[in-house]
């Protein structure tokens, strides 16, 4: 990994701007869903922080909730068990999957956080149901700022809305550069940016990450790939396995990864609650909720199509957590409906890596060019 | 050690009602009346007051576990590409679809709608979106709450009446299913209120005769068996407004009535245990094993977050409060079910971990813990997949719960 994206990547593992924020007297809430709209408590002068947890084997979390549940919430629990996430005020999950809605009570049941809230989404989108969420979104920011003792503000709210615009648009300028036809940044690195990313205040990543474009682009890119892939999956983040993709001989040039792209698109269009609750309930990259006349997995689908299109991914390499009850439900969809090759990876934690290269590189030798 | 099994004899009340569950679908598949697929607690009364064919992914896939065909099923599903660690039915229904060759007959008809009810677990909106799309048939979702300490105070265990409930999540519900009316009306014919009264008012009868006999059934000594007391699921979430299960839950409260009056249990009770987890349809026999020893189970939480009290005074609130059971809020709120287990006066409890199954798997630790902190009551946690035996044979599960009545003792 290169120099900046080292530092990106520091600040995830080591939390040093959490520490810091925390030594101002911030007040730092634990997301554990890509889809909790987190300008709500960013407007209320704190911060938000996705959980993530990085143990290889999940020993005391097995005895809290089944090992056979996904990496992402096992590693949650495992985490906070081991006071990962001492430093919390509170936690903040969405009822997006049975999963976060367990792994989120389970949390509550053992950690006993000072505050918890689970936003309620409606699955659906259409008039009653937008209102609803507005209503919900709202309710959510009244039993946050009572807990905080704090005085709600709608302008804060637009600052923070306008605040999470430039941060997306800076993420959506970093993907370009990686579906550059040399690209300009490798998997790994793009995911310690959006790691970093939410581990930090938006407004400072975007201040430290916002030159980087411009010194991407001088860059030559990298051209020793044969196969550009779209990543498929959900809350992944093993830069491991990433770094094998791309040593196969595959580039990552788009994602649709709960982690990533389905973290960052789409912006918020106008201000306050309602506009918050358009964009929270039109993200069609794994959320369940979608239209009245259209099922989820088609938006999704949809989106990927759009992706392989515009950065002219060959195939597609799907990250399918044995526990991960969405790649469970959606995985076939895909496989079937694609026009592209797909590389269906069964990822089973901890990751034993070199299992999935002989795989990879068959899948390379089967489908990449030259 | 042994002792006689006397259960109260639901079983030939159950041939009756099946029998005349499977009557009306069939005469109503002769008039081509609408298809529908639904899941637990989705508002069944909706499908006697719009005449509809009504087909249950759970209760079919159940039927295939006891008859032996889920396994192949299973696998059929798993080798399409979907995860292993998934909801049993699921698979298994999958399977039928994919495969229905290998599926035990009667197979459920084709659908022409299906309603994607969240009252439980999202897996029956994922799943709704599978089969909606194998189909190309039209969807309707239902999304409850999943309560929490900050949106509903004391719920009751059985009758789901509550102190409070958010209002913003009542109001939204109530407006879905409104549109769920809607939907319906569009599908099978504009809606008579005078029927929609008259079911709505069945339903209130039978769900009183249901909460009753749960809590006969917690008399000394436990009167019935698991083994007809489980399958009281299918009353409280399929065929609640039907005749048929007012006329079922008449007589079987009449009999369990009898026999408490003559203090009459289902065997010679040594150990009182609470059940809670999807009974593993294979292995049935896993009640009757416990209650042969003289373990019997004057609750199972399953069979209680199943039941409600409906309310043809207002109806559309009583379909909201289906969802206001213990499996479908945060685990804080396991208050209801320690002062159940207090009352039944319970010595031990069996909980099974549906494999694949997020609800009742990952709630099933905090509870055991509630239950020894604050009664000292030991659990055993069994790993039972309601439609695969081959996580849990038999013999194994028998030697575990051997133990564990050893260690009761
Ligand atoms: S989307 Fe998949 S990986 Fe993410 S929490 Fe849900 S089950 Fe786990
Ligand atoms: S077994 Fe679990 S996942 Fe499956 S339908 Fe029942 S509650 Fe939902």
């Amino acid at each position: 990994m290169r120099e900046p994206f080292k530092l990106f990547f520091s600040i995830f593992q080591e939390r040093s701007k959490l520490k810091e924020y925390r030594n101002e007297g911030r007040r730092i809430f634990g997301t554990m869903c890509n889809n909790v709209p987190e300008e709500v408590i960013h407007a209320l002068n704190a911060v938000p922080f996705r959980m993530f947890g990085n143990y290889g084997n999940t020993n005391l979390a097995n005895s809290r909730i089944p090992s056979w549940t996904c990496n992402y919430a096992r590693n949650v629990m495992e985490a906070g068990l081991r006071g990962d996430f001492d430093f919390l005020d509170g936690v903040v999950s969405a009822t997006t999957d049975d999963t976060k809605i367990h792994l989120f009570s389970a949390y509550r049941f053992y950690m006993k956080p000072e505050f918890s809230y689970l936003v309620q989404f409606p699955y659906v989108r259409d008039e009653i149901s937008e209102r609803f969420f507005s209503k919900e979104l709202e309710r959510f920011a009244k039993h946050l700022s009572s807990f905080l003792s704090a005085e709600f503000d709608l302008e804060r709210l637009s600052d923070s809305i306008k605040i999470y615009n430039k941060y997306r648009l800076l993420c959506s300028e970093f993907e370009k550069l990686r579906a550059d036809e040399k690209p300009k940044i490798r998997a790994d690195e793009f995911m310690a940016l959006m790691l970093s990313s939410l581990s930090m205040l938006k407004e400072d990543f975007t201040s430290m990450a916002e030159n980087l474009p411009e010194m991407l682009r001088e860059h030559d890119g990298f051209s020793d790939y044969r196969l550009r892939i779209h990543l498929s999956g959900t809350d992944f983040y093993s830069l491991t396995l990433l770094r094998l993709i791309e040593e196969s001989g595959m580039a990552v040039v788009s994602d649709d990864l709960c982690t990533s792209a389905g973290y960052f698109t789409g912006y918020v269009e106008g201000d306050g609650f309602d506009a918050l609750a358009e964009r929270y309930s039109g993200c069609t990259a794994c959320v369940m909720t979608s239209s009245n006349t259209e099922l989820s997995v088609e938006e999704r689908l949809r989106f990927i199509r759009k992706k392989l299109r515009e950065n002219e991914a060959d195939a597609i390499v799907l990250l399918k957590d044995r526990g991960c009850e969405v790649c469970g439900h959606q995985c076939p969809w895909i496989v079937r409906e694609i026009d592209a090759p797909v590389l269906v990876l069964d990822l089973d934690f901890p990751l034993s890596v070199e299992q999935y290269r002989t795989r990879m590189e068959a899948f390379v030798e089967a489908h990449g060019g030259g | 050690m042994e002792n006689s099994w006397n259960p109260l004899g639901y079983k030939n009340l159950y041939r009756e009602l099946f029998k005349k569950h499977l009557d009306r679908q069939n005469e109503l598949l002769k008039k081509n009346r609408p298809v529908g697929w639904f899941f637990s607690f989705h508002p069944s009364e909706l499908i006697y007051i719009f005449d509809v064919v009504p087909a249950f992914p759970e209760q079919y896939s159940a039927y295939c576990a006891a008859r032996g065909s889920s396994v192949d099923l299973i696998d059929t599903s798993i080798s399409s590409g979907y995860g292993h660690f998934l909801c049993d039915y699921f698979k298994t229904t999958i399977g039928m679809i994919e495969a229905p060759e290998k599926a035990t007959p009667p197979l459920m008809p084709k659908p022409d709608f299906i309603i994607s009810s969240r009252a439980l677990c999202v897996a029956h909106h994922e799943m709704a979106e599978v089969f909606s799309r194998y189909y190309g048939i039209p969807k309707y979702t239902v999304n409850y709450p999943y309560w929490t300490t900050d949106s509903l105070k004391n719920p009751d265990e059985l009758t789901k009446e509550a102190e409070w409930a958010e209002e913003v999540y009542v109001e939204y519900t109530i407006e879905r299913l409104r549109g769920l009316v809607d939907f319906l009306s569009k599908i099978a014919g504009e809606v008579d209120e005078d029927r929609f009264m008259e079911v709505f008012r069945k339903s209130e009868k039978t769900s009183e005769l249901l909460i009753k006999i749960l809590n006969l059934m917690m008399s000394k000594p436990t009167p019935g068996s698991q083994r007809e007391i489980s399958d009281l699921v299918f009353i409280a979430f399929f065929v609640l407004g039907s005749d048929y299960a007012l006329e079922f839950c008449e007589n079987a409260y009449e009999i369990i009535k009898e026999r408490v009056k003559r203090k009459e249990g289902v065997s010679e009770e040594k150990y009182r245990l609470l059940t809670f987890g999807i009974v593993p349809w294979h292995s049935l026999k896993i009640y009757q094993y416990c209650e042969s020893m003289g373990a019997n189970f004057p609750v199972n939480l399953y069979v209680n977050a199943s039941v409600h009290k409906a309310d043809s005074s207002n109806p559309y609130l009583s379909m909201v409060r289906r969802s206001m059971h213990f499996t479908n809020s945060s685990y804080e709120m396991l208050d209801g079910v320690v002062k159940t287990a207090k009352k039944a006066e319970i010595d031990g409890a069996l909980l099974l971990e549906n494999t694949g199954c997020r609800i009742t798997s990952m709630i099933i630790r905090p509870l055991a813990e509630r239950l020894n902190e604050d009664l000292g009551v030991q659990s055993l946690i069994l790993e039972a997949p309601q439609c695969d035996p081959r996580v849990m044979p038999m013999e194994r599960a028998k030697t575990q719960i051997d133990a564990f009545l050893e260690s009761l003792s």
